[in-house]
């Protein structure tokens, strides 16, 4: 009987991971070893044989896997699989399979099931993985270090520094002081004869107590390793720890062309946003920071396509965020002259957090060391609303709440502020709780953080243990829960008339971070940064490690697929979202992020259960 | 119940006047499975390839069998058989893509009915738009046994307008078509079409009819024979 009469199902298998790893021979005998059931709605559940545990391969209609108690577990559609646990572990069958929607379900039995489990390992690990619903992904997130695979060319200084043989170490120094550089390249008949570093001064002209009359061939390194000018960055990396050294003449034809230095090297790896954050300090005006920001997106779009992680690249964004903040704080203090008291600039949402993406808007607000009199007044008012006008020219558009400095009602004195808080955490009625998750990730960006500290510190005493405000606040962050619905065309957010996909920010990052903001006020930690709060939370045993090791990876996962995917509109030309098309994902990626949101239904079960039960 | 008393009536003279061993004996067999639920009874969904449409004339080329047991298609037990046949394949080669170089391991006409016959016995057959294939089925069993019978299937096509027409719907040209019929009940489109593509998807159209009915324990065969 030949492989393809069977051709719709050994298709439909063959792109479905892990199908998709199994040879034809082992997928065709696999596809002839099902058996194919229809489920319909009427009967409502999928009636599960626990003396019968078969591995179920859903190939159209939708499914709902719910446990013991009723509470959802998993959403299936097409191409997702059932019944794998009991086959797994051997154990009863306690979960329940409610159909939603009719459909045709292929059965595959247990000894063709163990059959490829031993055969293929991919197989096996495939469904082990998903038993354990682990997320651990390490390869996955792993920076590839794109800026060791560039030429030393790109990273090396030109025109290096080169003197005579028979030049005395004192001009040596004097030439190298006056170019600023570590390193000078010692000739003999045009070739390269040495090195002389700032090193040798020190170990073979100064600590052998020789005077700078010293014929530089006495103390430079002979014969220095060299590379070519199309050498890795990597190899010159490499040659440097192998010989313990910091300088390296890049070679042309015989010649040398250039110096390639550690320091070089480092600033190559990390250049983009320091480089960026030193010219954004640089800039002596408006115009000239709007220009510089124009760099921003291709910061963001670089460090995507570097594969780096997502929570660093929210750092990162977010330092240049506040060095242009500051950078605009000071310039108008240039023009509008000394402030007539302390004051700290607040960030707050995504700013405090530290996980600025693209398109992001301004959330900030002042705290002002005492009352304000007439001048001052006059004074801040012009001063926020520059500072605004600002950032808002440089791409982060104005605030829609209007949580902003420039608003009076965000420009407050310390005793207001705690005033402020101090309300919300009391009353925590809707509008309040809605505030909180924006204003209790606060940061200082500019100011002296004596103060900062003394509103932070009375907010987390205010919050800390009190049950009546944290239960308020869980009852609000679980308000939205996961699209756990990755069933059928997903359950799609729809935006007008237009089909938008799936939100990852407002039903992934954003339930993570409140989660995460939750837990931090219930336990007085002042971390802001979702990841660092994870971490704080399982360190101090408020979470478990598992739990917190798997919303971390929650986190960072959709974090990632957010800015992957912003990355991918952005190289097709299409406006920058929140919203993933799921008919762009592979299948594994598919149950990679539906393992990722099942962890925040999970966390979200888990923090029902801690703040809400007693009301 | 009047249904299921008719049909093995009928039944039960066929096989009083069948004269062949194989044929006397299944139809015998079916005669306890009539009452049998959906569940509880074994099917046969079959599927067909002819060069035309006229019994008397054109030829089977293929036959595709797919077992339905306890509700389910079995896909291991499914049987795809080429059957030799006199000419050319002509014409409808283009649309079934058997070539005659893939009918030199065919079973002869003889051979294939009686492959026939013994992977059906005890099995209700299955076709859509059964009454073409059973009489290609009995014209052909008439050829090799030398006595004319007739044949007993579950018509999907059949069942599919009965509900059509129950629910009041205007029958449109061509809704009653095995694909048409599928994408009623959310079924997959298969784009490959041979005997036992058809017979499988035929199959599976009658699992989705089944349940639409009330579930595979409900269901009676003499209900799906009617």
């Amino acid at each position: 009987m030949d492989a393809s009469e069977l051709q719709p199902i050994t298709q439909f298998l063959g792109q479905l991971t892990p199908f998709d790893s199994l040879s034809e021979k082992t997928l065709e005998r696999c596809c002839r070893a099902l058996s194919v059931g229809y489920y319909s709605r009427s009967s409502v559940y999928v009636p599960l044989d626990a003396d019968n545990p078969q591995l179920y391969i859903v190939r159209s209609g939708a499914f709902e896997v719910r446990g013991e108690d009723g509470d959802l577990i998993d959403r299936l559609g097409d191409g997702d699989f059932f019944g794998f646990p009991s086959l797994l572990s051997g154990e009863m069958v306690s979960n329940r399979v409610q159909i939603l929607e009719d459909g045709l379900v292929y059965h595959l039995d247990p000894e063709t099931f163990n059959q490829l489990r031993s055969e293929s390992r991919e197989f096996d690990r495939f469904f082990n993985r998903a038993f354990a619903k682990r997320l651990r992904h390490q390869g996955r997130f792993k920076a590839k270090e794109l800026g060791s695979t560039n030429r030393v060319s790109s990273l090396m200084s030109k025109q290096p520094l080169c003197l005579d043989i028979n030049a005395s170490v004192s001009d040596a120094a004097r030439l190298m002081r006056d170019n600023r550089v570590s390193s000078v390249l010692i000739i003999d008949n045009h070739k390269l004869a040495g090195i002389l570093t700032d090193r040798d001064l020190r170990n073979r002209v100064l600590a052998e107590s020789l005077d700078g009359s010293l014929p530089v061939h006495q103390a430079m390194t002979v014969n220095p390793t060299t590379l070519s000018a199309n050498a890795l960055v990597f190899e010159a990396m490499l040659l440097m720890s192998q010989h313990n050294i910091h300088h390296l003449p890049i070679m042309d034809e015989g010649k040398p062309i250039g110096v390639i230095t550690s320091t070089d090297i480092l600033r190559g790896q990390s250049s983009q946003p320091l480089l960026l954050i030193g010219e954004i300090e640089r800039q002596q005006d408006l115009e000239s920071l709007i220009h510089v920001s124009k760099q921003i997106p291709l910061l963001l779009q670089n460090l995507i396509s570097a594969d780096a992680r997502a929570e660093e690249i929210g750092r990162v964004l977010t330092s240049v965020t506040d060095a242009l903040t500051r950078r605009l704080i000071v310039l108008n203090q240039q023009i509008l002259g000394q402030a007539p008291m302390p004051f700290c600039w607040l960030a707050f949402g995504s700013q405090g957090r530290q996980d600025q993406a693209a398109c992001s808007d301004q959330d900030n607000g002042l705290l002002l060391a005492h009352e304000m009199d007439e001048h001052a007044q006059g004074y801040f008012e012009a001063l926020t609303k520059a500072v605004c006008a600002g950032l808002d020219r440089c791409g982060y558009v104005y605030c829609p709440g209007d949580i902003m400095a420039q608003n009076p009602k965000w420009r407050l004195t310390l005793e207001q502020w705690q005033q402020k808080f101090a309300n919300w955490v009391e009353h925590p009625e809707p509008k309040a709780l809605m505030h909180a998750s924006i204003f209790f990730d606060m940061r200082c960006v500019y100011g002296p953080s004596s103060l900062f500290e003394g509103l932070q510190s009375q907010v987390l005493e205010s919050t800390k243990d009190n049950d009546i405000f944290l239960a308020g606040m869980a009852g609000n962050a679980l308000q939205v829960s996961p699209p756990l619905g990755f069933f059928k065309k997903f359950v799609l957010e729809r935006d007008g008339q237009e089909v938008k996909g799936i939100d990852l920010k407002h039903k992934g990052s954003a339930l993570i971070n409140d989660i995460a903001r939750i837990y931090a006020l219930s336990a007085g930690i002042s971390e802001v940064n979702t990841a660092k709060r994870i971490r704080l939370l399982m360190e101090q045993n408020i979470i478990n490690r598992k739990d917190a090791l798997n919303l971390a990876d929650a986190h960072e996962f959709i974090a990632h697929m957010r800015l992957s995917n912003q990355g991918f509109q952005y190289t097709h030309n299409q406006p920058l979202t929140n919203y993933l098309m799921p008919q762009q994902l592979s299948s594994l990626v598919r149950h990679q992020l539906r393992d990722a949101f099942k962890v925040v239904h999970d966390a979200q079960a888990g923090l029902k259960l801690k703040f809400t039960r007693s009301f | 119940m009047l249904a299921g008393i008719k049909i093995r009536s009928q039944l039960c003279w066929r096989a009083l006047m069948a004269k062949d061993a194989m044929l006397k004996g299944y139809l015998q067999s079916l005669m306890p499975v009539i009452d049998e639920s959906f569940m509880e009874a074994e099917l046969l969904a079959i599927d067909l390839e002819m060069t035309g449409l006229d019994a008397n004339f054109d030829q089977i080329l293929s036959i595709g069998v797919v077992p339905i047991r306890r509700g389910q298609l079995i896909l291991s037990e499914a049987q795809h058989k080429l059957v030799q046949i006199e000419g050319s394949v002509g014409q409808s080669a283009t649309i079934h893509g058997i070539l005659d170089a893939h009918l030199d391991a065919a079973l002869t006409p003889e051979q294939a009915m009686a492959w026939f016959l013994t992977v059906s016995q005890g099995k209700v057959l299955v076709a859509h738009h059964a009454p073409l294939d059973l009489a290609f089925l009995q014209s052909g069993l008439q050829a090799s046994l030398g006595e004319k019978t007739r044949l007993l299937a579950i018509d999907t096509l059949q069942l599919e307008k009965r509900r059509l027409l129950r629910q009041h719907e205007h029958l449109q040209e061509g809704s009653l078509r095995l694909g048409r019929s599928r994408a009623r009940y959310g079924l997959p489109v298969y784009a490959a079409h041979n005997a036992l593509i058809d017979a499988l998807a035929c199959g599976e159209l009658l699992l989705a009819q089944v349940a639409a009915m009330g579930g595979a324990n409900k269901v009676k065969i003499a209900e799906l024979l009617a």
